[in-house]
């Protein structure tokens, strides 16, 4: 073998290789890119459902993106996420709306409760015997009474009708309540047997006045009870609001 | 004569496979943070958990980073839930935000990304959104705002004692990225 036949030989399996060469770049471009899904109905295989509702949902967004989708732009399959935390959910969404539609009638509820709370507090020495022994007791007058027992029990109503939507609200498993809810709905336990401890105090304090006996024994704690669980009730709206920043002097 | 001749014809043909060699990155670290005020509350919420990829190829980039809508976390629980049922998050899990960019740019200090964000079943986009670059080693930190709202994604804006947020929902994007 001469020279000349090795030289050719070489020339000819150089001249082969060099122009496989693009096709074997062009071969190996998408696997080396880890785009499996290269065309795009492939790549965009995880969104599809989201595809769907960009075209029913954003068809009157001015902004909205042309469809098309280049073979080389990564897709969502690349990123590695699992189809669990991909796929949409509808029975969730069905109960987080529920969820929320509960507990915004339970913030409202709970913000008009503090009307009559705050006003049963205010008529609540009224209804109350004044004098010490030996002094002249000055009763109160029914219309007092009334007024006090009437704001009382619309509390009492309002507080548990609140209460009833936050406790059916739909829980959302697998989530681990964090922050200001805490304190929130630990406050429930200060308020919420005080609500029920209030109103048969002052049921208890109403029969003792009414048979002409001073308020005595355990009925005598309904003022210091209704206190405590008005504080208490106050601040779980604080708590729930926590941290306030005002900026009303701020344009929005 | 020969061997030139060959050399010519080895580089003439390789040419196309270093022209369409495409460089790629990962997203290797990233902190998404959302931005919602209402007269009484000025809330953020953080995500650590997006994932990211980008391929540049022909002069031309093309981004994807996405993040599960419920990884995002403002410290409130209870907020966060509201959150993911106002943006119809358990309908449409994952905000995905594709940025197309010359790739001369990733030498720059600041790169101007065409985004399209989808997120709560819609799709936005945003022109011409500076990010800033900054190289840390052989990585590359991206830090830049998303000027999003909530009409964006017409979702109805979520509201607290009968005040709604402001409709400006900002996402400020810190993006750590490393060539693969």
């Amino acid at each position: 073998m001469n020279m000349k036949t090795v030289t050719g030989a070489i020339g000819r399996a150089t001249l082969t290789f060099a122009m496989l060469v693009p096709q074997l770049s062009q071969a190996q471009t998408p696997a080396s890119n880890s785009v499996p899904a290269s065309s795009p109905a492939q790549s965009q295989g995880v969104q599809q459902p989201a595809a769907q509702q960009k075209q029913s949902g954003s068809s009157g967004l001015p902004s909205a993106p042309a469809p098309s989708q280049a073979p080389q732009e990564p897709s969502l399959q690349d990123l590695g996420f699992s189809q669990q935390q991909t796929q949409s959910n509808p029975a969730l969404q069905a109960k987080l709306n529920r969820r929320t539609k509960m507990l915004k009638i339970h913030q409202r509820l709970g913000l008009i409760t503090v009307a009559p709370m705050v006003a049963d507090l205010i008529t609540g020495p009224m209804a109350k015997a004044k004098g010490k022994n030996g002094q002249i007791i000055q009763e109160p007058t029914s219309t007092n009474l009334d007024l006090h027992a009437a704001l009382g029990s619309t509390t009492a109503a309002l507080y548990f009708t609140t209460a009833y939507y936050a406790m059916f609200a739909p829980k959302i498993p697998g989530v681990q309540k964090r922050g200001a809810i805490r304190m929130h709905e630990a406050l429930a336990f200060i308020h919420g047997p005080g609500m029920i401890l209030t109103p048969i105090l002052g049921a208890m304090a109403f029969n003792q006045e009414q048979n002409g006996e001073k308020v005595h024994g355990i009925a005598s704690a309904h003022g210091a009870v209704a206190t405590v669980t008005a504080i208490a009730y106050g601040a779980s709206i604080v708590a729930v609001a926590w941290p306030i920043h005002l900026k009303f002097w701020e344009k929005r | 004569m020969k061997f030139r001749m060959l050399a010519v014809m080895l580089l003439l043909g390789a040419f196309p496979a270093f022209a369409q060699r495409a460089s790629q990155w990962m997203l290797v670290q990233s902190t998404l943070t959302y931005h919602v005020s209402s007269p009484v509350h000025q809330v953020s919420g953080v995500s650590h958990a997006a994932k990211g990829k980008g391929i540049c190829q022909d002069g031309q980039c093309n981004f994807l980073v996405a993040a599960p809508v419920k990884s995002f976390s403002s410290g409130d629980s209870n907020r966060d839930l509201h959150m993911i049922e106002a943006t119809r998050g358990a309908d449409n899990p994952m905000v995905a935000v594709r940025a197309k960019f010359p790739e001369d740019e990733l030498q720059q200090s600041t790169i101007y990304a065409d985004l399209n964000v989808q997120f709560a079943g819609q799709t936005a986009h945003y022109a011409h959104v500076p990010f800033q670059r900054e190289s840390q080693g052989d990585e590359v930190r991206i830090t830049g705002t998303l000027p999003s709202t909530c009409s964006d994604f017409k979702f109805r804006r979520p509201s607290f004692l009968g005040m709604s947020i402001s409709n400006e929902i900002p996402v400020h994007v810190d993006a750590t990225w490393k060539p693969m």
